[in-house]
């Protein structure tokens, strides 16, 4: 009896991964098909359409990187007069304040919000809150400290909303600090995989774009009903991404907006990092699933992605569980044995080598970006795909016990930068 | 004819190691002495009309381009580097 119980979880768990294997499938082949049919390029949108746009760079002990990120503000191609670059000194304990307040002192577009050392550290939803209300412009865009847009880039986002149906735009993330060590080199392939491949097939197909958090952005009018961003969730990107969505707006990736980032270079960061992402990304599962299910703004297909999306930091756990089952029913079960083993096989394909980008699905990510010998490193993505379980695994027992005892209490815990990618900034 | 239990495992085991070290013969060669020109390099003050007409450029002719113009390039870099001593 508990051998069939837990033969029928096991199934239903594979089916599972089946359909998120198909999904990355259906994902690779949309942009492989795409890039095939290059000629039939997106009609470019209202290229006159200049609104105002707000800037907010939430900053907590920045000064290695936010005078680079400042600098490039000053860089910026679109008219300083419809620019208002506001910078969030989150009550750092550095000289982030001093540098962004020389900055101010010579460009007049660039503005300053100092929060006291109490007010400070809350995470940078609060951050980005106070900032929000300090802005005037109609678009809001987003951008982390440690980051190097291109110069032309609050063009190529603010274009995007001449559409009136799209409420958030999303621009291409590239790490900047990639040749530094093996953790910057993984992460750069999971990010060429997640944007260059995840992103702009979700985009291309009408399902749901992610907003990530920065190098995006909102119109203000949606951003205003929305109520901002919510302070208590530690994924408030993938929170606003939903209320987006369930608002009947759409959120639009923009792949050629393209901007560094400055990688997480060690596993301890990238642990911290990766837990707090599936923390929040579990606690955003709970939140809108129903919602999404509900929605009469969303189509079935934007149903279905949406709660695929919420609930994709759940398949490292459900790996775990996959394994911790499997085993047991192919040496018990013996009269199953054939149909054990076919079921294991679709999960060695998915899981071995990537949770949340497998690696067909960066290798065609790679190539499209013109780099065929990054490729080479792909079977390493089976230590960050390891990695990820313990993290997730353990992200989804404290939100367990946080919900049962009734503490969420989310703690913050930001991620250093040591301006390591400065040296690979070339001019 | 059946094979003991302990060739079995040798077997395996031997298996298994050549199968990772096959595996991740690439991944190690490449981060012994990478050739790889990352990271990718965004780029600045490119019109979207010149975007456009790159992605025009179907993605696999681009390697055959850079064929054709370095056979071409060659013949006539060695002219070029000729031209100087033709100079009296």
């Amino acid at each position: 009896m508990i051998l069939e119980a837990l033969e029928a979880v096991f199934i239903l768990l594979t089916a599972l991964m089946i359909v998120y294997l198909i999904r990355h499938y259906v994902f690779t082949l949309t942009v492989l098909r795409r890039a095939k049919n290059a000629q039939k390029v997106d009609v470019v949108a209202n290229a006159e359409f200049e609104p105002t746009v707000s800037i907010l760079i939430p900053a907590r002990d920045e000064e290695k990187v936010i005078g680079r990120l400042l600098q490039r503000m000053v860089e910026l191609t679109y008219p300083k007069d419809k620019l208002q670059v506001i910078v969030i000194d989150d009550g750092s304990s550095d000289s982030t304040g001093r540098i962004a307040d020389e900055y101010s002192s010579r460009y007049g577009f660039i503005e300053v919000l100092h929060r006291e050392k109490r007010d400070g550290g809350k995470g940078k939803a609060a951050a980005m809150n106070a900032g929000f209300k300090h802005s005037t412009g109609e678009i809001i865009l987003c951008f982390d400290a440690d980051y190097y847009p291109q110069k032309d880039i609050v063009e190529k986002l603010a274009k995007e909303f001449a559409d009136p149906n799209v409420g958030a735009v999303q621009g291409r993330v590239v790490v900047l600090n990639e040749p530094q060590n093996i953790v910057t080199r993984l992460v750069a392939l999971e990010r060429i995989g997640g944007y260059r491949v995840d992103q702009e097939a979700r985009n291309d197909l009408g399902l749901i774009a992610q907003f990530g958090g920065t190098v995006g952005g909102f119109r203000r009018s949606l951003l205003e009903s929305l109520g901002g961003w919510d302070e208590s969730t530690l994924a408030e990107d993938t929170d606003l991404t939903f209320r987006v969505y369930l608002a009947g707006y759409k959120v639009h990736y923009v792949g050629d907006a393209e901007c560094y980032e400055e990688a997480v270079d060690n596993w301890k960061a990238y642990r911290q990092q990766r837990y707090r992402w599936a923390r929040g990304h579990m606690q955003c599962c709970f939140k809108h699933s129903l919602k999404v299910l509900k929605s009469k703004n969303l189509r079935v297909k934007e149903k279905i992605d949406g709660l695929l999306l919420l609930n994709v930091y759940f398949m490292p756990v459900i790996v775990l569980v996959s394994f911790i089952i499997g085993v047991p029913l192919i040496f018990f079960v013996s009269s199953k044995l054939v149909g054990a083993l076919w079921f294991s096989m679709p999960i060695s394909l998915y899981s071995f080598v990537g949770n949340f980008a497998p690696f067909f699905e960066v290798g065609i990510g790679a190539y499209l970006d013109g780099r065929t010998r990054i490729q080479w490193l792909i079977p390493l993505l089976i230590f960050t795909f390891c990695y990820n379980i313990p993290i997730c695994t353990k992200a989804f027992l404290d939100l367990l016990v946080s919900k049962i005892l009734r503490k969420d209490h989310n703690i913050w815990v930001k991620t250093s930068h040591l301006g390591n990618g400065n040296s690979y900034i070339m001019h | 004819m059946i094979p003991n239990l302990t060739s079995i495992i040798a077997i395996l085991i031997l298996g298994t190691t050549t199968l990772i070290l096959i595996m991740l013969l690439p991944a190690l060669l490449e981060l012994k002495k990478p050739k790889d020109g990352g990271p990718r390099l965004i780029t600045d003050n490119i019109s979207e009309v010149q975007i456009q007409i790159m992605r025009m450029i179907p993605i696999a002719s681009i390697e055959d381009e850079q064929k054709f113009d370095s056979a071409l390039i060659q013949p006539l870099a060695k002219i070029i580097a000729i031209l100087p001593s033709l100079e009296v």
